[in-house]
């Protein structure tokens, strides 16, 4: 009892404390890896591309 | 006609082919800083007696000058004194540089080639180049303009993998409603689908396609320039590249994405272009050069889309060329503002 205790108890305060900060500090960590190597998904889309022919490159006469 | 060309890497060796195989260049003067390999990628472009290997120097372009016909600057840094001396000289220039300090710096010789007479192309490579010129010809089917937007994939040689990934790093300026707004560099991720590629994650880029674009259409509300990059590139993009850049860069691609009025409906037009990065701007840059030669481009500096007078009969000449253009016909997408 007494100031030896009150050391015990601040020793398992601070080691609760480092493993809280690892535990923050390691799911930083993994976010960051899966967030660098994630890819950015797909949207919808329809229709396709087409080549442009010689006619397509003419002039085009706006009405 | 004699051409100089100023730089014999990547997009510079593609231009000297497509020169080469023109009948109205009859002698090619190549200037390179390093000697060593230079001589060796002279004779794989062939055309002997027609190709003039030189080491860069500022006597020996000097020297070079008279009696040229167009100057085709396609090497990495600043090589605005050679245009500055090109245009004092009354001969054309052709910039493929997509650094936007050299590009305004080449902009700024507006005043002396339009007394001098002359062109200066600024920007005339795939991004900026192919992407202005697509942009001008989009927009000449509309009575009105309202968004500009274009988006890259891959890059040519390794300086432009320098400069891309360069590019990324650095704060970006945007065109909207008539001012520019700066932006964090390599924020908007917007996916963006390519002709014949994947969906690629783009972001904002550090180019000069808006300013050029932007200077060319007034009445423009709305640009943005966007590259693919993956996080990783992102990620690193303030440490030095971290391996060597591809000697030659893989297949890309370039989509532009034009929005206006036509006949008083809204209309979208996405049109594209896919290939090797350096071999698109290569010949863009070649097909500009043979232009600039014969007094085709409109006297003054700006990009490609307000130097020419026709974009369709130039997109034409490239498309004979090799060049793969290619338009979007379906549902559009909306970019993500």
């Amino acid at each position: 009892m007494g100031k030896g205790s009150g050391r015990d108890s601040g020793k398992a305060k601070l080691k609760l404390l480092s493993r809280a900060l690892l535990a923050v500090g390691l799911t930083a960590l993994a976010a960051m890896i899966i967030r660098i190597r994630g890819s950015g998904g797909t949207p919808p889309h329809g229709g396709g591309w087409r080549e442009l022919s010689a006619t397509d490159l003419e002039p085009v006469d706006k009405k | 006609m004699r051409a100089i060309l100023v730089g014999l890497g990547a997009v510079g060796a593609r231009s000297a082919r497509q020169l080469l195989s023109s009948s109205s260049i009859s002698e090619l003067v190549v200037f390179s800083k390093r000697a060593a390999g230079a001589d060796a990628k002279v004779a794989a472009l062939g055309g002997a007696g027609v190709v003039r290997p030189e080491l860069l120097s500022d006597a020996s372009f000097s020297y070079a000058l008279s009696g040229a016909s167009v100057v085709l600057l396609a090497a990495p840094g600043l090589r605005f004194r050679y245009a500055e001396e090109s245009v004092r000289a009354g001969v054309p220039v052709v910039s493929v540089s997509d650094d936007p300090g050299e590009v305004r710096l080449l902009l700024d010789l507006d005043g002396e080639a339009a007394k001098q007479g002359v062109a200066v192309a600024v920007g005339a490579g795939m991004v900026p180049g192919l992407s202005c010129l697509l942009t001008a010809w989009a927009v000449s089917s509309m009575d009105e303009l309202s968004e500009v937007h274009v988006a890259s994939l891959g890059t040519g040689g390794p300086a432009c993998a320098r400069r891309h990934h360069a590019a990324l790093r650095e704060p970006v300026e945007e065109w909207r409603d008539g001012a520019w707004e700066r932006k964090v560099a390599s924020s908007g991720r917007e996916l963006v689908w390519f002709p014949e590629q994947a969906g690629a994650d783009c972001y904002r880029i550090n180019r000069p396609d808006t300013l050029l674009i932007a200077r060319t259409f007034p009445g423009l509300r709305f640009a943005t320039t966007r590259a693919a990059a993956s996080r990783r590139d992102r990620f690193t993009s303030w440490l030095p590249m971290l391996r060597p850049p591809h000697p030659e860069g893989t297949v890309g691609a370039v989509r532009v994405e034009v929005r206006g009025l036509r006949g008083g409906a809204a209309e979208t037009v996405v049109v594209g272009a896919v290939g090797r990065p350096a071999l698109l701007a290569g010949t863009v840059a070649a097909s500009m050069a043979i232009r600039a030669a014969s007094g085709e481009l409109r006297p003054g500096a700006g990009g490609l889309a307000s130097r020419v007078e026709g974009p369709g009969e130039v997109l034409a000449d490239l498309s004979e060329r090799g060049v793969r253009l290619v338009t979007f016909e379906g549902a559009a997408m909306t970019p993500a503002q």
